[in-house]
């Protein structure tokens, strides 16, 4: 075969020539970071929230002279919410883009996923997962988790509704392991005995839900509660209002959207659902509202974008007392900046810089919480808030705050 | 860069397994198995699980997925010995969905939706843990040479004639007294066992399965890179794999290009790139980049 170059593929040869040393060039003096969130697939109503916050987080530092004297660069991956790609794009983050760190990972079996090459590559993550395997698996002490472990969501939900005066419950979960890992914690509060029914799990994408929905009501529970995704609840709920069920329905606020309303119309009014909510008295969710261009309302908002911003700022803090990039030094500095008393409280990164630039042992208090870790690295005490619906908006019924 | 594209090349290994078995099942014999997943997950939830939990050595737990796969794969071609295209692939579309169910709510024994985790890897002590990742690349080109030497050989050998016959028209063949039925068998056997090694190989290489991973779309890849690389023609199939790959990861480097784009149009951008490739390549080679030979009898 001859190999014949003509003048479009010397421009095309040329262009391509030009362009991948860029990307090789840009890793020499900067400080890179990969975020690794769930734009499409099960994960997509939440992935863009956090994916801005992190950007928001590296604009501002960046304009601010940026960390050690560097600039940081965010590369950003979509995960799909699906381990097989996100272990490819992790791949690529830590071979070709030499990030330090993988922050903003949601679903556990990603988390997890990726867990390995992170270890292997002595790889820090931040992630908003669930499942109580993280922290086992985590050998080196390099992951980070900003949301509460699912059993304490069960808990938190099970003693807001015990508090609420009701007694007998039926129960089924969509079947992953953050929802049954909440049925488990819940379980726990009420006792076996306010139980109607075995629980049960269900999978997700049904065409219909008949049989679960009657199983599941058969015994006329005065509650019944669902941990599930906005998908599969959707199809659930239609399924439980068909059958005429009156008691209350209980679920995660992950359920209950605006997608959710919107499909639902008025039917959906008297549904209760909990939810970890972030700190809305604490000055860093204020400031979150206003980089985010949003209005303060009593419902509840963008959860996981108060924990991107949160893991972002924890992470450069974090560099910056360390004085390096390694993954090691790193983790060992997120206790440093975020945990233990008597310290500075900080609200935000430029606070934070500040402080640590004059000598002072900083403590970072987040948008989405108070932020310290247990020795773990899972994170401690987030506010707890149970909401009910009605006229299609959210109304908070009780608050648990820690 | 290097570790990124000696991983890459690793995938694509798995890819060109599978790729190799679709192409004996479909490309060559005219079955259609879109139940890939299922037979990739029964693979890797094999060896996964005997060595994790049942601590046997690879050396017999990867065998066994094998085994495993081509018991499946030929007990799917015995149930539905009277269908064909489109009913076979409802079939074998509902046995990958079986499968992954299975494996998803049966979690006393796989850890079901919190994924199983698996400590073992091939040669894992002998290896210095820094060469590690071009050691397992070597290790499934092995594998891959052998799939394709096997392949090869059917192809050649006077059953691949057979097989072709079937493809094209199984009633001729079985009135020329080819035995339509047994070969089906044996072929969907085989690559539901190529099937079962990729998964295995899978699965010792991330060292964190679970059934999120054995969605529909993993056998869409394969189909792809069949159709892409040109049905019927294995060393075809190694490039479709090999060009699959490279249209799948190559578009995340748009966004390091491209900076400025935000990230949630970007993840768009990249997958409407992924089907704009797909649809050019197409146009431009419609029977593949290497697409199967004219069988001639003249020439040897």
């Amino acid at each position: 075969m001859t190999f014949h170059m003509n003048r479009r593929s010397f421009l095309a040869a040329g262009t391509a020539a030009l362009i991948v040393p860029s990307i090789l060039r840009a890793q020499e003096s900067e400080i890179t970071i990969g975020s690794l969130t769930p734009n499409t697939g099960g994960g997509a109503p939440f992935g863009p929230n956090i994916t801005a916050s992190h950007k928001r987080v590296v604009d501002a530092v960046n304009a601010a002279g940026g960390i050690l004297g560097r600039q940081v660069r965010l590369y950003q991956e979509n995960s799909e919410t699906n381990p097989e790609t996100a272990v490819r794009a992790a791949d690529k983050l830590i071979n070709v883009n030499g990030v330090c760190a993988i922050v903003g990972t949601f679903s556990s079996s990603v988390t997890l996923g990726v867990m390995p090459k992170c270890q292997a590559a002595n790889v820090v993550q931040m992630c908003t997962s669930s499942s109580s395997d993280i922290p086992v698996s985590d050998e080196k002490g390099l992951v980070f988790n900003f949301q509460p472990l699912s059993p304490i969501w069960g808990r938190a939900i099970g003693e807001l509704v015990k508090a609420r005066g009701l007694e007998s419950f039926g129960l089924m979960a969509l079947n992953n392991d953050f929802t049954r890992s909440m049925m488990d914690g819940f379980i726990e509060v009420v006792g076996q005995e306010a139980l109607v029914n075995e629980p049960f799990y269900y999978n997700a994408q049904q065409s219909s839900y008949r049989s679960e929905v009657t199983q599941l009501i058969e015994k006329n529970p005065q509650a019944v509660f669902v941990p599930s995704y906005i998908t599969d609840f959707t199809a659930v709920y239609k399924e439980l209002y068909r059958q005429g069920y009156e008691g209350t329905v209980i679920t995660t606020s992950l359920s209950t959207g605006q997608q959710f309303k919107d499909a639902i119309g008025d039917a959906a009014d008297g549904i209760v659902h909990g939810f970890p909510v972030p700190a809305i008295n604490s000055p860093a969710y204020k400031e979150y509202l206003k980089e985010a261009g949003l209005e303060e309302t009593n419902s509840v908002q963008h959860p996981f974008g108060t924990a991107g911003r949160d893991q972002l700022t924890t992470l450069l803090l974090a560099i910056e007392k360390a004085g390096s990039t390694a993954g090691s030094d790193i983790a060992k500095a997120v206790w440093e900046v975020t945990t233990g008393e008597g310290k500075t409280t900080v609200y935000n990164l430029a606070e934070g810089l500040a402080a640590l630039r004059e000598g002072k042992e900083i403590n970072y208090s987040g948008a989405s919480g108070s932020i310290e870790f247990d020795e773990e690295g899972m994170v401690l005490g987030r506010d707890f808030q149970l909401s009910e619906i009605r006229d299609g908006e959210d109304v908070v019924i009780e608050r648990l705050e820690y | 860069m290097s570790a990124y594209l000696v991983s890459m090349a690793t995938y694509a290994g798995f890819f060109m397994i599978l790729a190799l078995a679709l192409n004996l099942q479909w490309g060559l014999t005219g079955m259609v198995n879109f139940g890939i997943a299922g037979f990739y997950a029964l693979g890797a939830y094999t060896s996964g699980l005997l060595s994790a939990k049942a601590g046997w050595p690879l050396g017999l737990s990867i065998p066994m997925a094998i085994a495993a796969g081509f018991a499946a794969g030929g007990l799917v071609a015995l149930l539905s010995m009277r269908l064909r295209e489109d009913f076979l692939a409802i079939v074998t579309l509902g046995v990958g969905e079986v499968i992954r169910l299975i494996v998803l709510n049966e979690d006393q024994i796989t850890e079901g939706p919190r994924g199983l985790r698996i400590e073992a890897q091939p040669f894992q002590s002998l290896v210095e843990p820094e060469n590690y990742p071009l050691f397992y690349l070597c290790f499934v080109a092995v594998f891959v040479a052998i799939t394709y030497w096997i392949c090869e050989r059917i192809r050649k050998a006077p059953m691949g004639r057979t097989l072709r016959a079937i493809r094209e028209d199984d009633v001729v063949a079985g009135v020329l007294g080819k035995n339509v039925f047994r070969h089906r068998v044996q072929i969907f056997a085989i690559g539901g066992g190529f099937m079962g090694l990729a998964g295995a190989l899978y699965a010792h290489y991330t060292q964190n399965i679970s059934p999120e991973v054995f969605m529909p779309t993993v056998a869409m890849f394969i189909w792809m890179s069949v159709i892409v690389g040109g049905a019927g023609n294995n060393r075809g199939l190694l490039i479709g794999a090999g060009t699959v790959i490279m249209f799948l990861e190559g578009t995340r480097f748009i966004g390091d290009i491209l900076p400025w784009l935000d990230a949630e149009i970007m993840s768009s951008v990249r997958i409407i790139t992924i089907g704009l490739l797909l649809i050019v390549t197409l146009r431009l080679r419609p029977r593949g980049l290497l697409p199967e030979p004219k069988f001639s009898y003249t020439k040897r």
